[in-house]
C-alpha cells in the first residue's frame, strides 16, 4: 500500500532517484505546455492565454481525485501523506509578494528552471533573484520571526474547515474549474494573442 | 517563433499523474523554491558557515553536520532542467536569448524579471512554498494553507496586472 | 467532442462519484491469515508469571503492563503501574502511541487470558509488534506469584528454587505469606526481546 517509501515497502535510498526521475517527467510536461514562456504565463492575467488556468486546475484535480480514489481502493494510505501546514498570515502575505513576483516577472521558480533549461536568458536572472530574495528573508529573519508563526493552525484540510467530505469538495472545485475554464476560452477569444 | 505546445488538459493531465507518483511513491508532492533555498544555504554554508549555523533561519538546515542539498526537492529540481530540456529539444525550442514583449526592451524585461525573483524568493519563504509546492502540491492534498496560498497569488496577480500591462500587452 | 468538454466531463463524473462514495477509514490488516497462524502456534507471545515478576522485581523499565478489562475492575484492582486501555478501545486513535512503537514491551493482561489474547490477536495483525500476554492473566498470576503453593519436598531442586523465587517476589510485589525471604533463585530470565523500529515518522515534503 502506497506511499511506499514511507510504508517501507521501497527502501528509502531510492527516494532521491525517484525524486529525480518524477522531476523530469515534471520539467517535461511544464515545458511540453508552454511554461517555459513568462509570456504565456502572464497571458493569464489579461486574458490572451489562459494555459495557467487549464494546465494548473486540471492538474490539480486529477491528482486529487487519484489520491481520493486511491484512498478508496486502499492503494494509498493518506495519514502518511504529506499535508503542508496552514500559517495564517504567512500565507496570506507570502501568496502576496508571490503574486507581485509574479505579474512582474511571468515566472514561479518551477517554471523559471524549466526556462532557464531551454536557454531564456530572462529565467536564469529570475532565478538569481530568487537567490537574493530567499537570503534577504533569512538575514531579516528576526524581524519577520513573529509573522513567520503567526495564526498557525496545523494541517486542516479545507474540507475539513468547511465540514464536508474530501470528495465532496473535489467535486466543488471541479465545478469551480469548469466555470474557470468557459470564462477563460471566452477570454482568449475577445482578448486575440499575436503570434509570440 | 512559431511553435507547438501541448494540449492544455492533457498537459494538466500529464502533470497531475506525475504528481500522484510522487505522492505515491515518496509520500509528499512537488516543490521548487525549496531547491533554491538548498543551494543557497549550501553555499553559504561554504562561505561564512559560522553566520549560517547562527543565523535563525538557515542555521537548521546546517544542524549537526547535515547536508542541505541532501533533499527530496534538490533532486527533483535536477529531473526538472533535465525534463525541460529534453522537451525543448523535442520541439524545437532551444535557444539563448531573452524573451519579452516586443514593445519594451530586453534590458528592461530583465530588470523586471530580477526584481520579480526576489519577490518570489521573498515571499515562497514566507508563504511556505511557491505555486507548485504550495498551490498545487496543497490544492491536490485538500490543505487550507495550499488554497489560501493559491488565491492570495493569483488574486494579487489579477489586481496587479493593470499596473504591468506595459510590460506584457503594451 | 472537444478535448475541453471530454476533460471536463470525465472529472464531473469521476468527482459525482467520489463525492457520494464514503470516505475510506479502514485500517488493513498487515499479517496475512497464515502469517498469525504461525504467530499463534510459535506462542512467543506468551509470558508466563514468573517472567512477568523477575521484570518487575528489577525494575525493567522498557515494561509496560496494559490492563484491557474495564474501568470498574481496574478500579477494583490492577498491577501496580498498569496502564487501562479497556478492549473495546483499543483501537481507538488516542492510545495509538501505546502500540505503534518500538521503545516498551507492552504486557496486555485480563483475569484470564482470552480477553488480553483477543487484544493481542487484532493488534498482532495490524502489525504491531512487542505485544505479549500475560499467561493466566491476574487468575493464574495470583496463584502462582502471590500466593506459591509450597512444593513437597521430593520435587527437584529447580521447583524448590522456583517456589522460593516466588516466595520472594511475592513479597517483593506485594502478595501473600510473611515467610523467610528467598535466596537468589538460578531461573533463567530472558530480556523482553523489543523490536526496533523507527518511529513512523510523520509525512515529510514541504518546500
Amino acid at each position: 500500500m502506497g506511499p511506499l517509501i514511507p510504508n517501507e515497502i521501497i527502501a528509502g535510498n531510492w527516494n532521491f532517484l525517484i525524486a529525480f526521475v518524477i522531476g523530469i517527467g515534471f520539467g517535461f510536461v511544464l515545458e511540453q505546455a508552454g511554461f517555459s514562456s513568462s509570456r504565456k504565463l502572464a497571458g493569464m492575467f489579461y486574458g490572451y492565454d489562459t494555459v495557467v488556468l487549464k494546465v494548473f486546475f486540471t492538474g490539480a484535480i486529477t491528482a486529487m481525485l487519484g489520491l481520493l480514489f486511491f484512498s478508496l481502493f486502499d492503494w494509498i494510505d493518506l495519514s502518511l501523506v504529506y499535508v503542508n501546514p496552514t500559517f495564517l498570515w504567512s500565507a496570506i502575505i507570502g501568496g502576496v509578494i508571490m503574486g507581485l513576483g509574479f505579474i512582474t516577472a511571468g515566472f514561479c521558480p518551477g517554471t523559471s528552471v524549466c526556462a532557464a533549461a531551454i536557454g531564456k536568458i530572462d529565467a536564469m536572472i529570475f532565478i538569481v533573484g530568487i537567490f537574493l530574495g530567499i537570503f534577504i528573508f533569512g538575514e531579516s529573519f528576526p524581524l519577520l520571526q513573529n509573522l513567520f508563526v503567526a495564526g498557525d493552525m496545523g494541517s486542516p484540510k479545507l474540507n475539513q474547515v468547511l465540514g464536508i467530505s474530501g470528495g465532496v469538495l473535489a467535486l466543488l472545485v471541479i465545478l469551480a474549474a469548469a466555470i474557470m475554464f468557459w470564462i477563460g476560452e471566452w477570454a482568449e477569444r475577445k482578448f486575440p494573442r499575436e503570434e509570440y | 517563433m512559431k511553435t507547438k505546445y501541448m494540449n492544455p488538459y492533457l498537459a494538466g493531465f500529464l502533470l497531475g499523474f506525475v504528481l500522484l507518483m510522487a505522492f505515491y511513491f515518496s509520500g509528499r508532492g512537488l516543490g521548487a523554491s525549496g531547491a533554491v533555498k538548498d543551494v543557497l544555504v549550501f553555499s553559504m554554508d561554504k562561505v561564512a558557515p559560522t553566520h549560517t549555523a547562527e543565523n535563525h533561519y538557515f542555521g537548521k538546515y546546517v544542524a549537526d553536520g547535515a547536508n542541505p542539498l541532501n533533499n527530496w526537492l534538490v533532486y527533483e529540481m535536477l529531473g526538472v532542467v533535465l525534463g525541460g530540456f529534453i522537451s525543448g529539444a523535442i520541439a524545437g525550442r532551444l535557444k539563448l536569448r531573452i524573451e519579452h514583449f516586443p514593445g519594451i526592451s530586453a534590458n528592461r524585461r530583465l530588470v523586471f524579471a530580477l526584481i520579480g525573483g526576489v519577490l518570489f524568493g521573498f515571499g515562497s519563504q514566507l508563504g511556505r512554498g511557491c505555486t507548485s509546492g504550495s498551490a498545487l502540491t496543497g490544492m491536490a492534498v485538500l490543505s487550507l494553507g495550499g488554497f489560501i496560498t493559491m488565491a492570495a497569488i493569483f488574486g494579487t496577480a489579477f489586481a496587479a496586472a493593470y499596473f504591468f500591462k506595459k510590460n506584457w500587452i503594451g | 467532442m472537444k478535448p475541453r468538454n471530454l476533460a471536463v466531463g470525465i472529472m464531473i463524473l469521476l468527482g459525482i462519484v467520489i463525492a457520494m462514495v464514503p470516505e475510506n477509514t479502514t485500517k488493513p490488516f498487515k499479517l496475512t491469515a497464515q502469517q498469525m497462524l504461525n504467530a499463534v502456534n510459535d506462542g512467543t507471545e506468551m509470558v508466563h508469571p514468573d517472567l512477568l515478576a523477575d521484570w518487575l522485581i528489577n525494575k525493567d523499565p522498557s515494561i509496560q503492563l496494559i490492563d484491557v478489562r474495564s474501568s470498574d475492575e481496574f478500579e477494583k484492582f490492577h498491577l501496580d503501574q498498569a496502564i487501562n486501555v479497556p478492549r473495546a478501545d483499543i483501537l481507538s486513535p488516542d492510545y495509538r502511541e501505546i502500540w505503534d512503537q518500538g521503545v516498551k514491551f507492552n504486557v496486555i493482561y485480563s483475569n484470564g487470558s482470552t480477553t488480553a489474547h483477543d487484544a493481542w490477536m487484532i493488534l498482532r495483525q495490524l502489525g504491531y509488534q512487542n505485544i505479549g500476554v500475560l499467561m493466566g492473566g491476574l487468575n493464574y498470576w495470583t496463584e502462582v506469584v502471590m500466593n506459591p503453593k509450597s512444593p513437597a519436598a521430593i520435587l527437584p531442586d529447580d521447583e524448590i528454587a522456583k517456589y522460593e523465587f516466588r516466595k520472594g517476589a511475592s513479597q517483593a510485589l506485594g502478595g501473600g505469606s510473611a515467610s523467610a525471604p528467598a535466596t537468589s533463585a538460578e531461573i533463567e530470565v530472558q530480556k523482553p526481546k523489543i523490536v526496533p523500529r523507527k518511529a513512523k515518522k510523520a509525512p515529510q515534503g514541504g518546500c
